[in-house]
């Protein structure tokens, strides 16, 4: 059978099953589905069938009919949450679901500009978030999102907090603030190379003089422009009686500009632009870094709360009503439908069912409950219709709880003080005091004021912040670039320093240690086992167990496996799924379902630390699968190598007792702590850090975050939920558990590298310092010994970046 | 050589620069770079039709606001 494109998504199918469609001229169109085609029809007919040869090779996700009610999004409450107005306008953000190209872009925006009120349409590419402005009273938001699916796309709207609106105006402002900064010190460079190279071989006073006013006039942008979050630093330090690195840097920058004017106008010393211009733009270099990463508390919150259903089911006698959340009361009567949140804290009237309870404990595996049993808000029903009794409202259930918490605890997240800024204080301070001595005692020697003048700058530009100034950022910067490197996100340059005072790792188990996701780990087959049908079985629950043995089939039997559609597909709740094929009834599931089934058992099949999944085909056993969560590649040799680095090791986990047990056992680790609730987590930790531990988090889901903002530093595995990586400070991608132990050696060893790059300025400042203030400092001197232990700085620092890795295996 | 041959070179290749880099900051002011993807990719949709519905889209914004205006609407709050 030849295989073809559909020309809407341009998937590949077989021909056979490819709807054939003749209403456009003599050659037929194919289509994969109804949905295809109806978009294809829609946009020949609008004229915009050009999309087709903008999107190239791409493929689409087939549009799907099953969508909720888009009524919603004109209730009030949805209005209010999202809309926002202005001139008579309205203004909503959308994430639009299944933008692949940028054709997909293009048709979107095309269409929607298309339609009558719309008045601005901006699709970001980058992160598929759409602005939409239009006119409330000529369209409304669900006709505006029914436009988005009617082409096979899906949108939903979002928050766009004020807060990260802020933190990309400010990342803005830096950029082009570093711009400024790195033109002007490049184009002060190659002027002040001639101004070296004339101090030897001899310059007449006028050329210089224009050299000077070059260099002064991109000088000054670099200090006020750039500079100018220095001056912002230590103003506030200033205030606040302490004195930090902002002031060193400020005072030492701002001195030297003014001495090097001093010098410009009176012809008889050597400027210094080229250093204000160096220090001010290296350092900015390191706080850009800094702000690239910023955390963005409010999103967390948003991604939180935005996973909260807004509005709940309310069971009144017969009758059964939306409402909106917050007007829920104990003792009222809801209803959760299969693939629905459960709202506040309730106990079961009807019906049983398993529930995804991942949100609050982080377990893949779905827990039974029944009549009589309490459920919290935050489980997703996974596939049945349950009713339960309110006994809690919204404000004060398990859910709402633990968001309240976090945005609290997000506020007073710990931090260790850093090295560098301390020692820094205290130096800005000592120089700044000496330099005062130095001018006085001069000023009363000699009696000049211009020489006392003179020599007092230069100690300041001797001392000038270059060495301990770049002693942190450029060791971080290049431990963040080799971090990169190994698939390792640092949000924030003082990370690397903090994770390096870190003496107790905490590990979440499930997504973290282990893969979030069952696997098969033993199969047995029996006469008359057809792997297609079990495909097309499981291939209809999104239950992870059959997610599991629908991946394991599409593993192993890959090329056995037939399109075939089954009919009166039902899912028995809580236990399994059942189908009919030809007459024959398909039956996967649980040993309940087996047994209730009647399907008859040759042999005997129990597995204590496995989850089975039966295949049964007219009530005859056929296949037996057994699925374990997996441990990560790697977990148990970097648990060891980090066991060696000192760390002490702690597993947190919701799960039960034998299967925390049992993974500890696997990896090595002594101790952990099993059955806890997010707040549980976030408690142990507290207690850790009475004790005085510093602590690293290693965690991946919402369950987590509570414990992740608690700890000093917070990793997230890449696959991990959003929240969890919005709130951590290290981000690691990929599946590799090795990355974990890269991401503690490099932090150690830039920690190693800052401390010997303070030691040498420290040193470096006690032998010049003192020369200076006697005054025997030429001013080449002190420019050439200041651009030198920048570089043996730098140098030492580019070490960094030849880490060996971790043997694997 | 002359003073302000140095001058004037130095000044010229300067501002050439600068005028480079005050283009990148208005670019960047304006947003044109926000998203890198659809910027890059700009190049290839990038038509008359484009400016017109541009166009229009803009006339379509001012011919709501005008009506608005007409009909005295006020903003809820």
């Amino acid at each position: 059978m030849s295989k073809r494109c559909c020309d809407h998504c341009h998937l590949e199918y077989d021909e056979s099953i490819l709807l054939k469609d003749l209403s456009f001229g003599q050659s037929p169109k194919y289509f994969c589905c109804k949905g295809c085609q109806g978009v294809y029809h829609l946009l020949k007919s609008e004229g915009l069938d050009s999309f087709y040869a903008k999107m190239g090779d791409t493929t689409l996700e087939p549009p799907t009919d099953a969508r909720e009610d888009s009524g919603t999004f004109d209730l009030d409450g949805f209005i209010s949450k999202y809309v926002k107005k202005c001139d008579g306008l309205s203004e909503i953000y959308l994430v639009i679901e299944g933008i692949h190209c940028s054709a997909c872009v293009w048709l979107n925006e095309k269409v929607l500009s298309k339609k009558e009120g719309i008045v601005e349409v901006v699709i970001n590419h980058t992160n598929s978030k759409a602005k939409v402005v239009w006119d409330m009273q000529t369209i409304k938001l669900s006709q505006i999102i029914e436009t988005i699916r009617s082409i096979g796309y899906n949108a939903y709207p979002y928050d766009p907090s004020i807060q990260e609106d802020r933190a990309n105006a400010v990342r803005k402002e830096y950029y082009a603030k570093l711009l400024v900064g790195v033109f002007a010190t490049m184009n002060i460079m190659w002027i002040a190379i001639a101004q070296y190279e004339g101090y030897f071989s001899g310059m007449r006073q006028d050329i210089k003089n224009i050299l000077n006013f070059a260099e002064f006039v991109l000088a000054t942008p670099v200090l006020f422009y750039t500079g100018s979050v220095y001056f912002k630093g230590a103003y506030f330090a200033l205030k606040n009686r302490f004195v930090s690195m902002d002031v060193l840097v400020a005072s030492g920058a701002s001195l030297a500009y003014a001495f090097s004017v001093y010098a410009m106008l009176s012809k008889n010393a050597e400027v210094y632009f080229d250093s204000v211009a160096m220090i001010v733009t290296f350092v900015f270099a390191g706080k850009y870094l800094e702000v690239l990463g910023r955390k963005k508390a409010v999103d967390v919150m948003d991604s939180f709360s935005s996973t909260m259903p807004l509005e709940a089911t309310l069971v009144k006698g017969y009758e059964k009503v939306l409402v909106p959340v917050e007007s829920l009361h104990v003792d009222d009567i809801l209803e959760v439908k299969a693939g629905e949140q459960v709202v506040v804290d309730g106990e079961i009237i009807s019906a049983e069912g398993f529930f995804d309870t991942s949100k609050l404990s982080g377990e893949s595996k779905p827990i039974y409950k029944s009549v009589g049993d309490k459920i919290l808000s935050g489980y997703i029903s996974l596939d049945s219709v349950l009713r339960y009794k309110a006994l809690s409202d919204f404000s004060s259930s398990t859910f709402s709880k633990i968001v309240s918490l976090l945005s609290t605890s997000m506020d007073k997240k710990p931090f260790i003080e850093k090295m560098a800024n301390t020692i820094s204080g205290y130096f800005s301070l000592v120089v700044l005091g000496l330099a005062l001595l130095t001018f006085i005692g001069w000023f009363i020697g000699f009696g000049s004021f211009e020489k006392a003048l003179i020599v007092a700058i230069s100690v300041i530009v001797i001392a000038c912040p270059c060495a301990l100034g770049l002693a942190t950022p450029v060791a971080t910067v290049v431990g963040i670039g080799s971090a990169v490197k190994q698939g390792i996100l640092f949000k924030e340059a003082s990370f690397l320093e903090t994770m390096a005072k870190c003496d107790t790792l905490i590990l979440d188990k499930t997504g973290t240690i282990t893969q979030g996701k069952p696997t098969v780990l033993f199969s047995q087959y029996f006469d008359g086992f057809e792997p297609s049908l079990l495909y097309a079985l499981v291939a209809n629950s999104t239950h992870p167990i059959s997610k599991g043995v629908a991946l394991y089939m599409r593993e192993n039997f890959n090329n056995e496996i037939k399109n075939i559609s089954l009919e009166s597909v039902k899912s028995i709740d809580s236990r399994g799924v059942e189908a009919r094929y030809k007459g024959a009834r398909l039956l996967g599931g649980n040993l309940k379902l087996m047994q209730s089934s009647g399907v008859v058992f040759e042999e005997e099949v129990v597995s204590e630390d496995m989850t089975l999944f039966f295949f049964a085909i007219n009530a005859k056993l056929v296949a037996v699968f057994g699925l374990q969560d997996s441990l990560r590649d790697g977990a148990k040799e970097t648990i060891e190598a980090l066991k060696k680095m000192g760390l002490d090791i702690v597993m947190l986990t919701g799960d039960i007792l034998h299967v925390a047990q049992d993974i500890a056992q696997k990896v090595g680790i002594k101790r952990f702590e099993y059955s806890l609730l997010p707040s549980d987590k976030a408690e142990y930790i507290d207690k850790l850090r009475d004790d005085g531990k510093k602590i690293v988090m290693v965690g991946d889901g919402i369950n987590d975050v509570l414990a992740l903002s608690k700890s000093e530093v917070a990793i997230a595995m890449g696959s991990g939920t959003d929240v969890a990586v919005n709130v951590s400070d290290v981000v690691i991608g990929g599946d590799s558990f090795f990355a974990l132990y890269e991401a503690f050696f490099i932090s150690k060893k830039v920690y190693r590298i800052i401390r010997e790059n303070i030691a040498f300025s420290v040193v470096y400042n006690t032998i010049m310092i003192p020369l200076a203030m006697f005054g025997f400092i030429m001013p080449l001197f002190a420019a050439l010994s200041m651009s030198l232990s920048s570089l043996v700085v730098v140098v030492n620092s580019m070490r960094i970046g030849s880490i060996r890795k971790i043997k694997k295996g | 050589m002359d003073v302000w041959v140095v001058a004037m070179m130095l000044g010229v290749s300067i501002l050439l620069g600068a005028l480079g880099l005050v283009g990148l900051l208005w670019g960047l002011k304006n947003g044109q770079f926000d998203d890198r993807e659809k910027f890059l990719n700009g190049t290839s949709f990038d038509s008359e039709e484009a400016l017109n519905d541009a166009i229009s889209m803009e006339k379509k914004k001012d011919k709501i606001l005008e009506e608005k205006r007409k009909t005295g609407y006020r903003p809820p709050d």
